[in-house]
């Protein structure tokens, strides 16, 4: 019955915090026969457990490749600092969940990128894994290690690290380069010869098969492959139709409670919206929809398969879903029969969300979201924003008759051309939505007073935005903005009303730094992880002055890569990844951002990005 | 109308690891996906009517650990064993399921005794039966910030060694005195200067009390 046994012993296990994140064996894992198996991939998300298992891709790929009568994909999580301390000391090399064996033992070793702060989250992985951390000291002995998701869209600063980088949507070509690797290991090739195949493969770049130079102000002068038959430009790999699309109906359950504890639904991918600060708004297009028939097949099978309850949609942009209110509708019929809970994602407050919250959450208990980004009209239409105070003040008025008294608000500090006075704009349009909950919520029907809550982040230009040219703040910067807007906020009549949170300015100032860098950042970051940097995404584990002593001792400048503001000839280090959107757009939007001037959605008018290359989405269908 | 079915479970293998609360929303999912008419808490957040007999500890394997839930219909008893096994996540498995008479009391509160077994190499009979000769056997108890002495010898009920040096131990449970088989195994190391190890304890039953106040299995 039970043959499976552990990696870690019963002494380690009862040490450590949550033993139950390295056991395995949660409902839905796949278990397979390694006798029976070609090639076994060992999927990692840099993170601890609770929040890599709440990520969709890599449910998606796991159950995709899983699959695959040949493959056996298992997955890896960055061990919390508690095990990472034991497995060091007592030399346990790193293991994948389902067999428990050394991760080592793989064939490849698969990390999905989320966030730059999880760079030496790798590392770790794969010191703890025994597998050399520069790639051009690996063997055959030792996995192919490959990258994915939103980070590789810059894949320099970790280009050392990586035998492969997949550029796009995972669903396409991992078929061809398994067959390839199965071919290659059969024919007894080189590793470098594998790697140098597979970076023929559409979407597959193999860094270390590529020369950088850089011009004499430190800018990327060009990139040269060391086989002619490379490719200049990595094109992303994109699916054409969702709904052909592989996705995992039987998801794994974790035992513990995951971050994202429900049934996660993608309703599309892709974004409509032209917001000049979003990454994924761009990489992801064209937009794409999954249709509302496959969704309410997915829904069904998704409960049935899961015991969840709670279901919750996932996309860029909720509300820009054309089936929307079909599927709503269909959802929460289909879940209150089976006490299930609709969980929304935040929609835009119009008078359908608003009715759609009031039947499935306790309106006194849930809170509005508002996401105006920058407190001026000025500064919303440099970031390309759609929308208005009016639309704001609009949305709160109603929802205020609806019964709502709770709102929250994000906004971003330190965007490009920003002047104080569009900071303590934020501080105005707080004011102003508690002052519209007086004006128009009756003293006798008011449950206590209305509780704004206002978030700011700092704005980290990244590539493939209109804002990757755009100069970012310093942490002396964003620190001033902050208490300026702290203190603008305390100086309004409503203050009591309105209380406010900040993001850590250290972490934003390091992440702008990986966003942005070339393969030069790639020894700091190996420096760093040996100076103690680990977890950096946490904020309690986060040291700054190690990453500035990192960056000394290995003679960078880090200012450089985020301080100044980018000519527009600039090579970038990530110009050679073709992503559909082009340079020249984005330069025409930079341009336009900078007069204030904005552009319409996808839905309304084409404006022509690029990325209707891919023949597939929006780009393809009427608007 | 409703009827409360009493689900009798083991949980062997790496799945120990899981602490109490988990396993319930385990449990909660489980019973969601076996398509059970179970039946729910008003209010604006209904949850299943569940309730777990004895908190299971992390690492704590069981033979036979017990809950209840109320359902609104059911077919019959072995359907729904077999509906939750064919649900289940490896090394837990239902073993019985019992529709309680109306008006039982619930899991929780009829517990009265539990049985356990636990690997003790270095404990011999003679110990044992010595152990059991005494009168009274005080332990130092922590409640929150203070210590207490507690006598436990009332709660022992029963001690044996079985093949390969496994000790059975029936002991009081419940909220009207509980006594932990790690006590017993602290109070047997104390006094004898043997090694015990209270981490891979496997409880076999969980009783209550019939009306003549003997111990009968909860279900």
């Amino acid at each position: 019955m039970n043959t499976r046994s552990l990696a870690l012993s019963h002494d380690i296990l009862m040490k450590i915090e949550k033993p139950a994140r390295y056991i395995g064996g949660e409902l839905n894992s796949t278990m397979k026969e390694k006798a029976r198996v070609k090639l076994r991939f060992a999927m990692c998300f840099p993170d601890v457990y609770e929040i890599g298992m709440s990520h969709l891709g890599m449910q998606i790929l796991y159950g995709m490749f899983n699959e695959m009568e040949d493959v056996w994909c298992e997955r890896v999580f960055s061990p919390w600092v508690d095990l990472d301390q034991i497995l060091r000391r007592e030399q346990i090399p790193l293991f994948a969940l389902e067999s428990q064996e050394p991760v080592s033992r793989f064939d490849f070793l698969g990390f999905t990128l989320q966030y730059e702060m999880c760079y030496t989250n790798v590392l770790q992985v794969l010191e703890l894994s025994g597998i050399p951390l520069s790639a051009k000291e690996r063997t055959w002995k030792d996995p192919i290690v490959i990258g994915g998701g939103p980070c590789i869209y810059n894949p320099e600063p970790i280009a050392d690290f990586f035998d492969l980088i997949y550029v796009g949507e995972g669903e396409t070509r991992y078929r061809e380069l398994f067959d390839l690797y199965l071919a290659c290991r059969e024919e007894g090739v080189s590793r470098e010869e594998f790697l140098h195949r597979a970076g023929r493969i559409g979407g597959i770049y193999a860094p270390n098969l590529y020369h950088v130079t850089y011009a004499q102000d430190g800018t990327v002068q060009g990139m040269t492959p060391e086989y002619e038959d490379l490719p200049k430009t990595i094109r992303k790999e994109t699916v054409t139709d969702l709904d052909a699309a592989y996705y995992p109906l039987k998801p794994i359950v974790p035992f513990i409670r995951a971050t994202q504890d429900r049934i996660v639904l993608e309703v599309q991918r892709g974004c409509i919206r032209g917001c000049r600060f979003c990454q994924a708004g761009q990489i992801y297009k064209p937009i794409r929809e999954r249709s509302v028939e496959t969704l309410k097949r997915y829904a069904g099978e998704l409960m049935k398969n899961t015991g969840y309850e709670e279901i919750s949609l996932s996309s860029l942009s909720t509300s820009d879903y054309t089936g929307l209110q079909e599927l709503l509708e269909y959802l929460i019929a289909e879940c209150s029969a089976r006490k299930i809970n609709v969980s929304l994602p935040s929609l835009r407050i119009d008078a359908f969300s608003l009715d759609v919250m009031n039947k499935v959450q306790d309106v006194r208990k849930s809170s509005l979201t508002f996401a105006p980004e920058a407190g001026s009209q000025r500064m919303r239409d440099i970031i390309n924003k759609g929308l208005t105070k009016e639309d704001i003040l609009h949305g709160a008025k109603m929802a205020f008759e609806g019964g709502w008294n709770k709102v929250k608000l994000y906004f971003m500090l330190g965007l490009p051309q920003e002047e104080d006075a569009d900071i303590t704009a934020i501080a105005d349009l707080c004011n102003d939505i508690a002052a519209l909950y007086y004006e128009t919520v009756p003293k006798e029907n008011r449950q206590g007073r209305i509780q704004i809550t206002a978030s700011t982040s700092f704005f980290i230009p990244k590539p493939f935005t209109a804002f990757q040219w755009a100069p970012m703040n310093g942490m002396e910067e964003f620190v001033r903005k902050a208490m300026l807007t702290k203190n603008s906020i305390m100086e309004k009549l409503n203050k009591k009303s309105i209380s406010y949170h900040w993001h850590e300015a250290g972490t934003s100032v390091m992440e702008g730094i990986l966003a942005r860098g070339d393969r030069r950042v790639g020894k700091v970051i190996l420096d760093a992880y040996r100076h103690g940097c680990i977890y950096d995404a946490w904020t309690e584990q986060y040291h700054h002055d190690r990453w500035m002593e990192a960056f000394e001792r290995q003679g960078l400048d880090w200012e450089f890569y985020i301080l100044r503001e980018r000519a527009a000839d600039e090579v970038f280090p990530w110009d050679f990844i073709d992503c559909g959107v082009t340079k020249r757009y984005l330069l025409r939007e930079w341009e336009r951002a900078k007069k204030g001037e904005t552009t319409s959605n996808c839905r309304e008018q084409c404006s022509g990005c690029g990325a209707a290359s891919y023949q597939c989405g929006i780009c393809i269908s009427a608007r | 109308m409703s009827t409360t079915l009493r689900i009798k479970f083991e949980r062997t293998g790496p799945v120990c690891y899981i602490g109490h609360l988990d396993m319930m929303r385990y449990f909660q999912k489980a019973v969601m996906r076996a398509g059970i008419d179970v039946r729910y808490s008003e209010g604006f957040n209904p949850h299943q009517i569940m309730s777990f007999a004895y908190p299971l500890g992390v690492s704590m394997e069981t033979r036979g650990d017990y809950f209840d839930i109320d359902v609104l219909s059911y077919p019959d008893c072995e359907t729904i064993a077999d509906q939750l096994n064919g649900v289940m996540a490896d090394g837990i498995r239902v073993i019985s399921v019992t529709a309680l008479p109306e008006g039982a009391k619930n899991a929780m509160a009829s517990v009265a005794a539990a049985d356990y077994l636990v690997s003790c190499p270095a404990l011999t009979d003679d110990m044992l039966q010595q152990f059991l000769l005494r009168k009274e056997i005080i332990i130092a108890k922590e409640t929150g910030k203070k210590t207490s002495m507690e006598d436990i010898r009332p709660g022992i009920f029963a001690l044996e060694l079985r093949e390969d040096h496994m000790l059975f131990m029936k002991l009081k449970s419940g909220s009207d005195g509980n006594i932990k088989p790690a006590a017993v195994l602290g109070a047997l190391s104390e006094i004898f200067s043997i090694e015990t190890d209270s981490d891979r304890i496997i409880r076999l039953e969980i009783y209550g009390k019939d009306g003549e106040g003997t111990l009968v299995p909860l279900g």
